[in-house]
């Protein structure tokens, strides 16, 4: 089966399946060696993972949204980089207009046609419903389920790389458990379960509905990643919050302070560069002074 | 050939100003010395060069009296409306209303340079999160909380989509301390595909029939907001008379800088050039003053270009500016370098184009705001750029990158290599911060590596 690589929770998996198509969403860990996007000074580190990765994961297509204005440029450089086809998915920013909902729309049917192109075939309602009622969708929520003795933690920002993930272990390891994942690789990232009775009337209406409704920092306004917020931090028990963020990530990087200001909890601020093994000791440490305050 | 024209400091222009008073000169409301500026703060003022005219002596205290002319305007009555990330769309709708100032609250990201970081905005912004690797039109969220550099509007907009994430973030760090913002979207301009319909964009671009559609229904609904603000509706017949005046500003900037970029001896310096553009995009504040300050800079211009006078000598180095400098003494420092600006794109090339006057008011404008080179792909940029260069003969580039802003990561380097590939050209790039003080000399010996290399190609 032909792969489609993407990195954006604005895509839904369930559409590149409908057409016939493995979606695969990549995770940069990142790699380095020869890229199409050199680092540079202002480079937001994930951007340049992803293009670069996506080049050479040997996929069919590669999807690109608009999410953010380093991925809309990076991907000048993906298409002229690579002979991979790739597609640019234009995603609103606004998401409280009947326009922005239809403008959305209306770039999924045009990825449905990129994706025909590619040797897909056309998406059928029956088709998208049997994709969207798998047991397996949305299955790849991070967080820990349960209680202990260790204290509750969620990790909030955006997309996380695969080296991240030591984030959790490090959290592990000072006495503490992450029970909300809040990064765009998480659980935040992912859309609202989809309502039965309208996979059978109109599933694409619905599959639009529900991924537009992912909660992020980038939307205008972003008032519903607050609204997200409190619901899952009164939910998960959380006692402090590591927000964590790549150098160069505009939209995260301002929501910190606004952040520290509204949750009522304790927040610690973590940046990367994403080049750089992440500093392990320097993390460890902050980490467990964090955790140290906690507990 | 060497000029007649030379540039003056603050206090020569000062004592200029006192001989041309003498001498019969009459003022707008807003004139007077320059050096009065310096008292309010202006203290960057002190370290410029300017043009010795007296049209250029209008336009710098046009500029430098915004704030004073927007209060008024408050008190007389009228509503004032912040147009950000607007590069010339919605301040053309609100003019069309008569009781409606529009505004461009951004440009306070001129304010660290202009009053060299005395006014604390940027840490102001510091303390709300937005540091450093911001874009420096971070102090616009210092002057909304001080609220000394310009009245709070009664509506401010904000375009979001295709748009730099800085700005994007600082203005929703505004939205998040109390500051409603009606938000529209500009998508991401691509190319149409099989089976779509196409439309050219007033400067060449082209988008599918369904962008414009959405982006017609995006300044619909600004046009409404505009409309209830005013207390009366705009209409197309508004629209078309606020367009008919927009078209009057592109008209007169369309000339001067066609003069200014290609007469043999530089008829302006770059300085007052940047700020006349400037003026395209949000009229500083008056849109009727804007037309009699340009057409007297044009005038001028044009006796100048008809007399054979000018400033610098006709072997300067003919430079494409990209991108508008945070420090406006860099614009000095290019012509004391050996360098004249034949050509620029300051970001927003398209809010000089003509609005088409041929379509329906809300099409037209939906049209220019998709022409924006910033919301499509930095190749699309290029090869404005590039097509420019070749207008005004240019011999090379400079593209200005603005610190922490999220386009000036990649567009550079693209930028860059599609002019070398194109017309073979010396390309720098450099970074301007809100002072370069500290970077002069650096800078000064790359603008002079950049005017040498352009004069070795000569021979």
């Amino acid at each position: 089966m032909k792969t489609i690589v993407y990195s954006c929770p604005y895509v839904p998996a369930e559409w590149i399946a409908a057409h016939g198509l493995l979606p695969r969403r990549l995770v940069p860990l990142p790699a380095e060696g020869a890229s199409i996007a050199p680092r540079a000074e202002g480079l937001c580190p994930y951007a340049r993972a992803f293009i670069n990765e996506a080049a050479a994961a040997g996929a069919e297509g590669i999807i690109v949204t608009t999410l953010c204005d380093q991925m809309r440029r990076a991907y000048d450089l993906l298409v002229r980089g690579t002979i991979t086809p790739a597609f640019l998915l234009n995603v609103p920013k606004t998401w409280q207009t009947v326009a922005a909902q239809r403008l959305y729309l209306d770039e999924l049917k045009r990825l449905g046609r990129f994706l025909v192109r590619l040797g897909g075939r056309t998406a059928t309602r029956e088709g998208l419903a049997t994709e969207m009622i798998r047991p397996d969708a949305h299955a790849a929520c991070t967080a820990a389920p349960g209680r202990d003795a260790r204290v509750p933690i969620a990790v909030l920002g955006g997309p996380l790389m695969q080296r991240d993930r030591v984030l959790f272990d490090l959290v592990e390891e000072a006495g503490g458990r992450i029970t909300l994942d809040a990064t765009e690789t998480g659980m935040r990232g992912q859309p609202r379960p989809f309502d039965r009775r309208r996979i059978a009337e109109e599933p694409l209406m619905e599959l639009a509905d529900a991924y537009l409704g992912i909660a992020d920092a980038s939307r205008r306004p972003n008032s519903e990643l607050y609204v997200w917020l409190r619901k899952e931090l009164a939910a998960t028990g959380v006692r402090g919050v590591l927000f964590h963020h790549y150098v160069w990530c505009d939209a995260w990087r301002a929501e910190l302070a606004r952040l520290k200001e509204w949750v009522g909890l304790p927040v610690l601020g973590l940046d990367s560069d994403g080049h750089d093994e992440t500093n392990p000791a320097r993390l460890r440490t902050r980490i467990r002074a964090f955790l140290e305050m906690l507990q | 050939m060497t000029a007649a024209l030379r540039q003056i400091s603050l206090e020569e222009w000062d004592r200029r100003r006192h001989r041309l008073r003498e001498e019969g000169l009459v003022e707008p409301i807003y004139g007077g010395p320059l050096g009065r500026h310096v008292a309010d703060g202006d203290t960057r003022l002190l370290k410029l060069r300017f043009d010795d005219s007296p049209a250029a002596l209008r336009l710098w205290n046009f500029l430098l009296t915004e704030e004073d002319r927007l209060r008024a305007a408050r008190e007389s009555g009228k509503k004032l409306v912040g147009a950000m990330k607007d590069l010339g769309t919605v301040p053309v709708m609100a003019y069309s209303l008569d009781n409606l100032v529009a505004f461009y609250p951004d440009g306070a990201w001129w304010i660290p340079c202009v009053m060299e970081l005395n006014t604390g905005l940027l840490q102001i912004a510091d303390s709300l999160g937005i540091d450093e690797s911001f874009c420096p039109v971070r102090a616009m969220l210092g002057a909304f909380v001080t609220e000394a550099h310009f009245p709070l509007p009664d509506l401010l907009t904000c375009s979001v989509g295709a748009t730099c994430d800085d700005f994007s973030a600082i203005a929703q760090r505004l939205n998040g301390l109390g500051h409603p913002i009606l938000w529209w979207e500009i998508p991401h301009r691509r190319q149409s595909e099989p089976g779509e319909q196409a439309v050219t964009l007033p400067g060449g671009f082209e988008t599918p029939r369904s962008q414009v559609e959405f982006v017609k229904s995006e300044l619909l609904r600004v046009g409404v907001a505009l409309g209830e603000l005013a207390g009366r509706p705009l209409d197309d017949e508004s629209l078309a008379r606020g367009i008919a005046k927009a078209n009057r500003v592109r008209d007169l900037l369309d000339r001067l800088r066609h003069l200014a970029f290609t007469a043999p001896l530089c008829p302006m310096p770059a300085l007052e050039m940047l700020i006349a553009e400037m003026l395209a995009i949000h009229f500083c504040s008056d849109r009727d003053e804007t037309i009699l300050v340009l057409a007297e800079l044009l005038a001028e211009v044009e006796r100048r270009v008809a007399a054979g006078v000018g400033h610098l000598s006709t072997d300067a180095a003919r430079v494409f500016w990209v991108n508008p400098v945070a420090d406006l003494q860099v614009m000095n420092l290019l012509e004391e370098s050996g360098g004249r600006i034949c050509g620029t794109e300051y970001l927003f090339a398209h809010a000089l184009d003509p609005i088409p006057t041929t379509l329906g008011p809300m099409e037209a404008l939906a049209q220019m705001a998709l022409a924006d080179p910033m919301v499509g792909s930095s190749f699309d940029r290029a090869a404005r750029i590039v097509a420019d260069i070749r207008r005004f003969g240019a011999e090379a580039v400079i593209v200005s990158r603005i610190p922490g802003a999220s386009h000036c990561a990649l567009e550079g380097e693209i930028i860059g290599r599609i002019v070398r590939e194109e017309c073979g050209l010396p390309v720098l790039e450099i970074e301007v911060p809100s002072i370069t003080d500290a970077a002069k000399a650096t800078l000064c010996t790359r603008l002079e590596a950049l005017v040498e290399t352009v004069k070795d190609r000569r021979e």
